[in-house]
Protein backbone atom coordinates (compact mmCIF):
# COMPACT_ATOMS: atom_id res chain seq x y z
CA UNK A 1 0.00 0.00 0.00
CA UNK A 2 1.46 3.23 -0.81
CA UNK A 3 1.94 6.00 1.75
CA UNK A 4 -0.61 8.37 2.91
CA UNK A 5 0.81 11.67 3.11
CA UNK A 6 0.41 14.95 0.67
CA UNK A 7 2.62 14.99 -2.37
CA UNK A 8 4.01 17.95 -4.25
CA UNK A 9 1.92 17.78 -7.09
CA UNK A 10 -1.08 16.67 -4.93
CA UNK A 11 -2.81 14.99 -7.87
CA UNK A 12 -4.48 11.93 -7.64
CA UNK A 13 -2.13 9.08 -8.11
CA UNK A 14 -3.57 5.49 -9.32
CA UNK A 15 -3.23 1.98 -9.20
CA UNK A 16 -4.99 -0.45 -11.13
CA UNK A 17 -5.69 -3.98 -11.48
CA UNK A 18 -3.42 -6.25 -9.18
CA UNK A 19 -3.96 -9.53 -7.75
CA UNK A 20 -4.82 -9.20 -4.08
CA UNK A 21 -5.17 -13.30 -3.31
CA UNK A 22 -7.51 -15.72 -3.65
CA UNK A 23 -10.30 -14.36 -6.31
CA UNK A 24 -9.89 -11.10 -5.44
CA UNK A 25 -8.43 -8.31 -7.57
CA UNK A 26 -7.87 -4.28 -6.75
CA UNK A 27 -9.27 -2.75 -9.24
CA UNK A 28 -8.47 0.73 -8.23
CA UNK A 29 -5.94 2.13 -5.79
CA UNK A 30 -5.74 5.67 -5.34
CA UNK A 31 -4.90 8.92 -3.04
CA UNK A 32 -7.88 11.85 -3.37
CA UNK A 33 -7.04 15.53 -2.50
CA UNK A 34 -10.00 15.94 -0.43
CA UNK A 35 -11.24 18.60 -2.31
CA UNK A 36 -14.04 18.58 -4.16
CA UNK A 37 -12.96 19.20 -7.97
CA UNK A 38 -11.32 15.85 -7.24
CA UNK A 39 -14.33 13.86 -7.68
CA UNK A 40 -15.09 14.28 -11.07
CA UNK A 41 -11.41 12.81 -11.72
CA UNK A 42 -11.77 9.65 -9.48
CA UNK A 43 -14.70 9.04 -11.24
CA UNK A 44 -13.06 9.26 -14.72
CA UNK A 45 -10.76 6.40 -12.97
CA UNK A 46 -13.97 4.12 -11.82
CA UNK A 47 -15.28 4.73 -14.95
CA UNK A 48 -12.56 3.03 -17.16
CA UNK A 49 -11.91 0.17 -14.61
CA UNK A 50 -15.64 -0.88 -14.34
CA UNK A 51 -17.27 -1.32 -17.69
CA UNK A 52 -20.91 -1.70 -16.64
CA UNK A 53 -22.23 1.78 -16.33
CA UNK A 54 -25.37 1.50 -13.90
CA UNK A 55 -22.55 -0.26 -11.58
CA UNK A 56 -20.06 2.72 -12.28
CA UNK A 57 -22.93 5.29 -11.76
CA UNK A 58 -23.68 4.03 -8.64
CA UNK A 59 -20.06 3.49 -7.29
CA UNK A 60 -19.64 7.00 -8.17
CA UNK A 61 -22.42 8.57 -6.50
CA UNK A 62 -21.36 6.82 -3.34
CA UNK A 63 -17.95 7.83 -3.13
CA UNK A 64 -18.92 11.76 -4.18
CA UNK A 65 -21.65 11.36 -1.40
CA UNK A 66 -19.11 10.14 1.48
CA UNK A 67 -16.14 12.02 -0.09
CA UNK A 68 -18.21 15.47 0.35
CA UNK A 69 -19.16 14.52 3.54
CA UNK A 70 -16.07 13.79 4.78
CA UNK A 71 -14.56 17.08 3.13
CA UNK A 72 -17.29 19.31 4.82
CA UNK A 73 -18.18 17.50 7.80
CA UNK A 74 -14.80 15.58 9.01
CA UNK A 75 -12.20 17.82 7.82
CA UNK A 76 -14.07 21.18 7.61
CA UNK A 77 -12.99 21.72 4.44
CA UNK A 78 -9.20 21.62 5.78
CA UNK A 79 -6.67 22.18 2.94
CA UNK A 80 -3.84 19.80 1.68
CA UNK A 81 -5.31 16.53 3.15
CA UNK A 82 -5.63 13.36 1.34
CA UNK A 83 -7.97 10.25 1.41
CA UNK A 84 -7.50 6.65 0.14
CA UNK A 85 -9.64 5.23 -2.11
CA UNK A 86 -9.95 1.26 -3.15
CA UNK A 87 -12.16 -0.96 -5.51
CA UNK A 88 -11.70 -4.25 -4.62
CA UNK A 89 -13.81 -7.27 -6.90
CA UNK A 90 -14.47 -10.58 -6.89
CA UNK A 91 -16.45 -13.38 -8.16
CA UNK A 92 -19.09 -12.04 -6.41
CA UNK A 93 -18.64 -8.69 -4.62
CA UNK A 94 -17.38 -5.62 -5.40
CA UNK A 95 -15.83 -3.90 -2.31
CA UNK A 96 -14.96 -0.05 -1.96
CA UNK A 97 -12.51 0.96 0.84
CA UNK A 98 -12.15 4.63 2.08
CA UNK A 99 -9.85 5.54 4.32
CA UNK A 100 -9.64 9.63 5.83
CA UNK A 101 -7.52 10.97 8.31
CA UNK A 102 -10.40 12.98 9.92
CA UNK A 103 -11.56 12.80 13.83
CA UNK A 104 -14.09 9.81 14.01
CA UNK A 105 -17.45 9.97 12.20
CA UNK A 106 -19.83 7.23 11.13
CA UNK A 107 -22.18 9.04 8.84
CA UNK A 108 -24.09 5.40 8.96
CA UNK A 109 -25.05 5.97 12.50
CA UNK A 110 -25.20 10.02 12.91
CA UNK A 111 -26.81 10.68 9.68
CA UNK A 112 -30.86 11.14 10.31
CA UNK A 113 -33.34 9.11 8.28
CA UNK A 114 -34.68 11.68 5.39
CA UNK A 115 -38.52 11.58 5.28
CA UNK A 116 -39.31 11.02 1.59
CA UNK A 117 -42.74 12.01 1.77
CA UNK A 118 -42.71 15.40 3.05
CA UNK A 119 -43.90 18.30 0.75
CA UNK A 120 -41.72 20.38 -1.09
CA UNK A 121 -41.49 23.14 1.08
CA UNK A 122 -41.14 20.75 4.22
CA UNK A 123 -38.14 19.16 2.79
CA UNK A 124 -34.82 19.15 4.57
CA UNK A 125 -31.79 20.12 2.78
CA UNK A 126 -29.51 17.11 3.75
CA UNK A 127 -29.48 13.35 5.01
CA UNK A 128 -30.17 12.47 1.23
CA UNK A 129 -26.86 11.48 0.14
CA UNK A 130 -26.12 8.66 2.79
CA UNK A 131 -30.07 7.23 2.08
CA UNK A 132 -28.23 6.49 -1.16
CA UNK A 133 -25.16 5.16 -0.27
CA UNK A 134 -27.60 2.56 2.20
CA UNK A 135 -30.07 2.20 -0.83
CA UNK A 136 -27.43 1.41 -3.47
CA UNK A 137 -24.80 -0.85 -1.60
CA UNK A 138 -25.75 -3.96 0.05
CA UNK A 139 -23.39 -3.73 3.12
CA UNK A 140 -22.14 -1.01 4.37
CA UNK A 141 -19.93 -0.26 7.45
CA UNK A 142 -17.47 2.12 9.20
CA UNK A 143 -14.85 2.42 11.69
CA UNK A 144 -12.35 4.24 12.89
CA UNK A 145 -8.32 2.70 13.08
CA UNK A 146 -7.12 5.00 16.04
CA UNK A 147 -5.44 7.33 12.66
CA UNK A 148 -8.59 8.13 10.64
CA UNK A 149 -12.05 6.32 9.90
CA UNK A 150 -12.03 3.57 7.30
CA UNK A 151 -15.56 3.10 4.93
CA UNK A 152 -16.15 -0.36 3.32
CA UNK A 153 -19.17 -0.62 0.88
CA UNK A 154 -19.93 -3.86 -0.17
CA UNK A 155 -22.30 -4.42 -3.57
CA UNK A 156 -23.07 -8.10 -4.46
CA UNK A 157 -22.70 -8.65 -8.18
CA UNK A 158 -25.87 -10.26 -9.78
CA UNK A 159 -24.61 -11.64 -13.01
CA UNK A 160 -26.83 -11.06 -15.47
CA UNK A 161 -28.32 -14.64 -17.07
CA UNK A 162 -26.70 -14.28 -20.35
CA UNK A 163 -22.99 -13.76 -19.04
CA UNK B 1 -21.87 21.36 -16.53
CA UNK B 2 -22.62 23.76 -19.29
CA UNK B 3 -26.01 25.46 -18.72
CA UNK B 4 -27.80 27.84 -21.94
CA UNK B 5 -31.09 29.23 -21.32
CA UNK B 6 -33.50 30.17 -23.90
CA UNK B 7 -37.23 32.24 -23.13
CA UNK B 8 -40.13 31.19 -24.76
CA UNK B 9 -43.29 32.75 -25.00
CA UNK B 10 -44.18 31.32 -20.98
CA UNK B 11 -41.01 29.77 -19.87
CA UNK B 12 -37.82 30.02 -19.77
CA UNK B 13 -36.12 26.46 -20.82
CA UNK B 14 -32.67 25.69 -19.36
CA UNK B 15 -30.75 23.21 -20.87
CA UNK B 16 -28.10 21.17 -18.55
CA UNK B 17 -25.22 19.10 -19.84
CA UNK B 18 -22.56 16.44 -18.21
CA UNK B 19 -22.60 16.38 -14.42
CA UNK B 20 -24.91 17.52 -11.60
CA UNK B 21 -22.70 16.97 -8.99
CA UNK B 22 -21.12 18.88 -5.62
CA UNK B 23 -18.90 20.78 -7.74
CA UNK B 24 -21.13 21.98 -10.58
CA UNK B 25 -24.63 22.45 -8.30
CA UNK B 26 -23.29 25.77 -6.88
CA UNK B 27 -22.80 27.35 -9.74
CA UNK B 28 -26.37 25.52 -11.47
CA UNK B 29 -28.10 27.58 -8.28
CA UNK B 30 -26.48 30.94 -8.55
CA UNK B 31 -28.07 31.09 -12.52
CA UNK B 32 -31.44 30.32 -11.45
CA UNK B 33 -31.01 32.37 -8.43
CA UNK B 34 -30.02 35.58 -11.38
CA UNK B 35 -32.99 34.36 -13.45
CA UNK B 36 -35.44 34.42 -10.83
CA UNK B 37 -34.16 37.95 -9.16
CA UNK B 38 -34.58 39.14 -12.86
CA UNK B 39 -38.39 38.31 -12.63
CA UNK B 40 -38.64 34.62 -14.11
CA UNK B 41 -41.33 32.59 -12.64
CA UNK B 42 -41.96 29.91 -14.76
CA UNK B 43 -38.98 27.00 -15.95
CA UNK B 44 -38.63 24.05 -17.84
CA UNK B 45 -35.41 22.31 -17.03
CA UNK B 46 -34.01 19.62 -19.64
CA UNK B 47 -31.95 16.80 -18.08
CA UNK B 48 -32.01 14.97 -21.61
CA UNK B 49 -27.82 15.78 -21.70
CA UNK B 50 -27.37 14.97 -17.92
CA UNK B 51 -25.66 12.00 -17.55
CA UNK B 52 -24.90 12.16 -13.67
CA UNK B 53 -26.68 13.88 -10.52
CA UNK B 54 -25.91 13.51 -7.00
CA UNK B 55 -27.40 14.50 -3.24
CA UNK B 56 -26.07 18.28 -4.15
CA UNK B 57 -27.94 18.40 -7.55
CA UNK B 58 -30.92 17.45 -5.96
CA UNK B 59 -30.89 20.26 -3.38
CA UNK B 60 -29.96 22.49 -6.35
CA UNK B 61 -33.18 21.68 -7.86
CA UNK B 62 -35.26 21.63 -4.47
CA UNK B 63 -33.64 25.19 -3.61
CA UNK B 64 -35.37 26.10 -7.22
CA UNK B 65 -38.89 24.74 -6.51
CA UNK B 66 -38.71 26.80 -2.73
CA UNK B 67 -37.38 30.31 -4.34
CA UNK B 68 -39.97 29.49 -7.13
CA UNK B 69 -43.26 28.62 -4.79
CA UNK B 70 -42.29 31.84 -2.79
CA UNK B 71 -42.65 33.70 -5.73
CA UNK B 72 -46.21 31.98 -7.24
CA UNK B 73 -43.46 30.58 -9.95
CA UNK B 74 -43.49 27.04 -11.45
CA UNK B 75 -40.97 24.62 -12.75
CA UNK B 76 -41.41 21.23 -14.83
CA UNK B 77 -38.63 19.20 -15.48
CA UNK B 78 -38.04 17.35 -18.92
CA UNK B 79 -36.39 14.07 -20.00
CA UNK B 80 -35.01 12.76 -16.80
CA UNK B 81 -34.25 9.33 -17.42
CA UNK B 82 -32.14 6.22 -17.04
CA UNK B 83 -29.54 6.68 -14.19
CA UNK B 84 -30.20 9.99 -13.12
CA UNK B 85 -33.94 9.25 -12.77
CA UNK B 86 -33.34 6.49 -10.59
CA UNK B 87 -31.74 8.95 -8.60
CA UNK B 88 -34.74 10.93 -7.78
CA UNK B 89 -36.70 8.03 -7.93
CA UNK B 90 -34.68 6.83 -4.54
CA UNK B 91 -35.12 10.32 -2.79
CA UNK B 92 -38.70 10.04 -3.46
CA UNK B 93 -38.20 13.27 -6.07
CA UNK B 94 -40.37 11.88 -8.33
CA UNK B 95 -43.12 13.21 -6.34
CA UNK B 96 -41.49 16.38 -5.31
CA UNK B 97 -41.04 17.64 -8.79
CA UNK B 98 -43.47 17.83 -12.17
CA UNK B 99 -41.86 15.83 -14.61
CA UNK B 100 -42.36 15.28 -18.58
CA UNK B 101 -41.28 13.28 -20.94
CA UNK B 102 -40.21 16.03 -23.44
CA UNK B 103 -39.75 19.70 -23.59
CA UNK B 104 -42.52 20.28 -25.57
CA UNK B 105 -44.84 18.41 -23.28
CA UNK B 106 -43.35 20.41 -19.93
CA UNK B 107 -43.90 23.68 -21.89
CA UNK B 108 -47.86 22.43 -22.51
CA UNK B 109 -47.99 21.56 -18.72
CA UNK B 110 -46.68 25.04 -17.68
CA UNK B 111 -49.09 26.69 -20.07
Amino acid sequence: MESYKPTQTQEARFMKSRPCGHDKQVLLDCRVPARLEAIETLADAVNEVLPDRDLAFSVNLCLEELITNVIVHGLKGAADRFMQVQLIISDDWLEILLRDDAPRFDPFMQAPEPNLDLDVNDRPIGGLGVHMVKKLMDEVHADYDGSGNVIVLRKHLRHKASE
Amino acid sequence: MDLHTRVESHATVVTISGRLDAVTAPEYEKRIREMIDSGAVSFVVDFDQVDYISSAGLRALLLMTKLLNAKGGRVCLANVKGNVRSVFEMCGFCAVFRMENSVAEALAALA
